[in-house]
């Protein structure tokens, strides 16, 4: 990797002073030093945030909780309380990489990670997300690539608790220019969606603090299907939530990975799903409406059946039957 | 001729590993953990194309950087790259990142060739681009074999099935990267080896640098697997010793687990058309085969136990009296293959093994009757019995795709042969007991990982009523008196027959000396007291009649497949296994396991993914190259039959060898539709269900 200084802030007004215009954040480090030793960034200076105070807190509250952005991804995971009013975040966490990362592992790193496709990832090819001319697994090898995207880059986000927090229609707050901005899961990605350059909203200097689930959702679930039983990523993850009144879901959302730029949600899925009674056909439906504009590529079709089959899967986990 | 005690105190049982303490605590030094007087880290640079010429390659920028202080050339210029990793120069310097630094430094001036070809399919075509200029990349007529008449005996068929199975190219991945430390002085060279044969590392290291190989010693104290790519030199060997010279100081130029998946070799591929006939009894009457394979630039060199080719053996274990086989090997622009744990048995397991089954549910029988009815081997068929009964085939087995729900379940069995595992007559070795008891025994192989320390313990301690942890084993080290490599599966019946050798002298001899009419066991201590002030040393030579070759073996697999998710979980795989006399079980059954968890990986995950547009290995690292994981591994139950009147037999290969057959068998008696082509993912899986929208091309 390229030489870097390096120094610890105390306070997020230093550490936005020091990180400039060309340091990173550090915290977990996961994806930052590999990207560092794979020379796909360069930063002249590296910030330790672990020493920020305030923000590895699991906090919670009557009408929404708050998770710091220095929570762990195990913490999370072995919160006995999260379990029980957010299971599907516990099994979201819980399927994050390896016992070892998930220690170290934050909150904000697994938001902000990058793109994990191979040819991004790779040294010697470069390819959009490397500002070069083309995406080479539009006709390449993209059996783990998007079925959906908003330009001409088929990278997928993968972050777990993306998916997780979009169906629970959490914030991440996000300290911009001095101020403090919140963004949806839709709007925190929303950029990857459009540009092939961007892996999510976040410009440089911008410091995820923390993310407010609302606990309007009692029920959610979270399932995802990979090659391997563990330490895998998934082909594709879904995640649900809502609350089951007399019966009837209400205010449902259902989100997506690894299938798209961004957490995949369908508006009209969501409205669809509003209100009625759960059961193989209702989300069969659903996930008709979920999946109608996917557009499979030479090896990634598979993903289609499979998100179908997860989607059905994850709301009747929903309801409590399966 | 000599014979094996028909008692045995350890020979036959269980004994740890003699250097468990030694691998646990961390004392144990592997060739990267080699910290030699004032080394020096080595770094290879590697061409960034998959084909081009290169025209200069300028070191000065990189030897100007801090910390460096030997840069040398892989080939004098101007020389041709034919694959993506392969070597172009190294350089060595005091810290990691000052050898980085010095890579990016290099200035390579290349002519770019855009024409190159990683697809074997591909390869194969006429207009491919050649990877060899003036030579096609797959011959135009396949070597073709024929017994009786296949033209005539097909139509006599009760039931023909024809498949089309393939296997993909499977990269070595030992937790041990390739690599090694050299210390070259003006006395000699010396490299401690990440190798399965110290003795062909230091011929190969003083053929290539012009030296006696007297004046070359190769030492392998401790080594993390090979898997049969790690007998050469090799090219790292060869860098890190012209660095070593240059910078006048020991270089350690171990491989990074991205260098392994290009240049260190791999698996051949193989793409098998198959097409196999019974009668109405369910007799093997016709088969006729094509098969090609890639071993990327071709047989090289440096493939070491021979399985450089593409070729496997067809129709495997089977007998069958009419058959046609051409089988052809096409060269693309990857790293070349090597012998790779049992070469071409896998692959030919997993075709042959599958288009049985494939068969027997043409005809309408249970698969294993179709395998008793005709597998000649009179072990495997012992073997297939013993571990029916067992697993309870008979009870689990239903009929392809009978099973019921979204998680279906399935049985599959498949057969392993290994012509090798047989001893070599170039094992030698001594044993220096000393007075005060203690002995040394020393032969000049290596233990890759599988024991071989405990072997020589075991049968030392068995020849002379010792305890093996009384025994010192010293190997891996040329200095020794010399020995095999370990490949084909020869290590265990090569040094058991030399060891007895060594000890019923060395015995003999502590006897005449000492007059003490038995020094075994309880008189060792006194006899070897009277042996004065020398110890006794005492040589000896692998002698016949102690060890055998043909090891057999059957598995058993288990599955449940989530029709869904396309999710395969392997429940349980039974194994039955023969390796001759067993000389320690505890060894023997990990070499089992580690055999099925690799045959598993080759099922399920493993393969080499190459893009056809940059040239590039996808996939070179254990987030996309996918191993098996502990939570991946079955219940693994393991039979044994010991025969100790054939003599030892090794074990190494034929325990990987069925695994992948077995489970896709298993897959097929899931689901009722045939994954061909291995590793068998989810998306194949949800493609052989019919699940899968066809491809539009837009």
């Amino acid at each position: 990797m390229k030489a870097f200084e390096y120094a610890t802030a105390h306070s997020t007004d230093s550490a936005r002073q020091l990180v400039a215009d060309k340091g990173a954040y550090l915290a977990g480090g996961n994806d930052l030093l590999g990207l560092l030793k794979d020379y796909l960034v360069s930063a002249n200076i590296l910030v330790n945030i672990k020493s920020l105070p305030g923000l590895d807190k699991i906090e919670p509250g009557k009408n929404s909780w708050t998770i710091g952005s220095l929570v762990t991804v195990a913490q999370i995971e072995d919160d006995a309380h999260i379990k029980k009013v957010f299971p599907g975040l516990h099994e979201a966490a819980s399927e994050v990489a390896s016992q070892q990362i998930r220690n170290v592992a934050t909150v904000g790193g697994n938001l902000a990670q990058h793109s994990r496709c191979w040819y991004f990832r790779h040294r010697d090819t470069v390819c959009l997300k490397k500002d070069g001319d083309l995406c080479y697994a539009r006709n390449g090898e993209n059996r783990y690539h998007s079925l959906f995207t908003g330009n001409s880059c088929i990278s997928p986000v993968v972050s777990s608790l993306a998916t997780i927090f979009a169906s629970f229609d959490a914030t991440a707050i996000v300290l911009r220019d001095g101020k403090e901005t919140r963004m949806n899961m839709a709007e925190l990605y929303h950029r990857a969606w459009e540009n092939p350059l961007a892996h999510n909203s976040l410009t440089n200097g911008d410091l995820i603090l923390r993310v407010e689930i609302p606990t309007s959702r009692p029920r959610s679930a979270y399932l995802q299907a990979s090659d391997k039983h563990m330490f895998d990523w998934a082909l594709v993850s879904c995640a649900a939530a809502a609350e089951v009144v007399d019966g009837k879901l209400k205010s449902p959302r259902v989100a997506l990975g690894s299938i798209s730029p961004v957490p995949h949600q369908v508006e009209a899925a969501n409205q669809f799903l509003d209100g009625k009674v759960l059961d193989e056909a209702t989300a069969t439906q659903a996930a008709d409406l979920i999946l109608k504009d996917a557009k499979p590529l030479e090896h990634n079709a598979y993903k289609v059946p499979l998100a179908h089959a997860l989607i059905r899967r994850t709301l009747l986990k929903l309801k409590g039957d399966a | 001729m000599p014979n094996w005690p028909a008692e045995t105190k350890y020979i036959s049982r269980s004994t740890a590993r003699v250097d468990a303490p030694e691998k646990v605590t961390g004392k144990a030094r592997y060739s990267s953990d080699i910290q030699a007087n004032g080394w020096l880290y080595g770094m290879i640079l590697r061409s960034k194309w998959p084909a081009a010429k290169i025209v200069s390659v300028n070191l000065d920028r990189a030897r100007q950087i801090s910390g460096i202080k030997a840069a040398v050339l892989a080939r004098e210029c101007p020389f041709n790259i034919r694959y993506y990793g392969e070597e172009i120069a190294a350089v060595a310097g005091s810290t990691k990142q000052s050898c980085l630094d010095a890579l990016r430094a290099i200035e390579v001036q290349a002519e770019v060739r855009h024409e190159f070809v990683v697809n074997e399919t591909e390869a194969r075509k006429a207009d491919s681009p050649p990877v060899w200029e003036n030579s096609p990349n797959a011959p135009a007529n396949p070597r073709a074999h024929e017994n009786g008449s296949v033209d005539t005996a097909f139509p006599e068929c009760a039931a023909v099935s024809e498949g089309f199975y393939s296997t993909p190219v499977q990269i070595h991945n030992p937790m041990e990267t390739a690599g090694n430390t050299v210390s070259w002085t003006d006395d000699g060279l010396t490299e401690w080896s990440s190798t399965q044969g110290i003795s062909s590392v230091r011929d190969g290291l003083a053929g290539a640098l012009k030296l006696e190989h007297s004046k070359v010693r190769v030492i392998t104290e401790y080594m993390g697997g090979g898997f049969g790519a790690k007998f050469g030199a090799g090219v790292e060997g060869v860098l890190a010793a012209k660095l070593s010279k240059e910078a006048k100081a020991p270089v350690r130029l171990m491989l990074t687990r991205f260098d392994q998946a290009l240049a260190v070799g791999n698996r051949p591929s193989s793409f098998q058309k198959i097409k196999i006939g019974a009668l109405a009894d369910g007799t093997l009457h016709a088969f006729e085969a094509e098969n090609y394979g890639t071993a990327g630039i071709g047989a090289g060199g440096d493939s070491g136990g021979g399985g450089g080719g593409a070729d496997i053996p067809m129709p495997y274990i089977y007998k069958v009296p009419n058959t046609r086989v051409k089988q052809s090997a096409v060269a693309v622009n990857a790293g070349a293959a090597r012998a790779f744990r049992a070469p071409g048995h896998p692959p030919a397991s997993f075709g042959m093994e599958s288009a049985m089954d494939d068969l027997a549910a043409k005809l309408g029988i249970d698969p294993l009757e179709l395998r008793l009815k005709n597998d000649p081997n009179e072990i495997r068929q012992r073997e297939y019995k013993l571990g029916a009964e067992k697993f309870g085939w008979k009870e689990k087995y239903h009929k392809p795709g009978s099973s019921k729900g979204v998680v279906k379940t399935g049985i599959g069995c498949a057969g392993a042969a290994w012509p090798a595992g047989g001893g070599s007559r170039d094992t030698h070795g001594d044993a220096q007991i000393n007075p005060d008891g203690s002995i040394e025994i020393r032969l000049g192989v290596q233990d890759i990982g599988t024991g071989t320390r405990t072997v020589i313990a075991v049968v030392a301690a068995e020849i002379l009523g010792l305890k093996p942890e009384q025994i010192t084993v010293r190997v891996g080290d040329t200095n020794f008196p010399p020995g095999p490599g370990s490949g084909g599966s020869t290590t265990c019946p090569s040094v058991s027959p030399t060891v007895f050798d060594i000890c019923t002298k060395a015995l003999q001899q502590l006897q005449t000396q000492s007059g003490i009419a038995d020094a075994r066991g309880a008189n060792w201590f006194a006899a070897c007291k009277k042996l004065g002030v020398n110890p006794l040393v005492v040589r000896g030579q692998w002698q016949q009649g102690l060890s055998a070759d043909h090891a057999c073996g059957v598995q058993f697999a288990e599955v449940e497949v989530d029709t869904e998710t396309g999710l395969v979980t392997v429940k349980k795989v039974l194994a039955v296994h023969d390796c001759g006399l067993i000389i320690n079980k505890i060894t023997l059954e990990s070499q089992i396991n580690g055999g099925i968890i690799m045959g598993m990986g080759y099922a399920l995950y493993e393969e080499r993914v190459m893009d056809d547009l940059s040239g590039v290995v996808l996939n070179p690292n254990f987030e996309t190259y996918k191993l098996p994981g502990i939570a991946d591994v079955p219940e693994i139950e393991i039979i044994l039959i010991n025969m100790p009147e054939r003599g030892v037999i090794g074990i190494g290969e034929p325990a990987t060898v069925p695994t992948a057959g077995a489970i896709a068998n298993a897959v097929f008696n899931a689901i009722g539709a045939r994954v061909g082509s291995l590793p068998i993912t989810p998306a194949k899986i949800l493609a052989a269900l019919g699940k899968v929208p066809p491809f539009v091309t837009a």
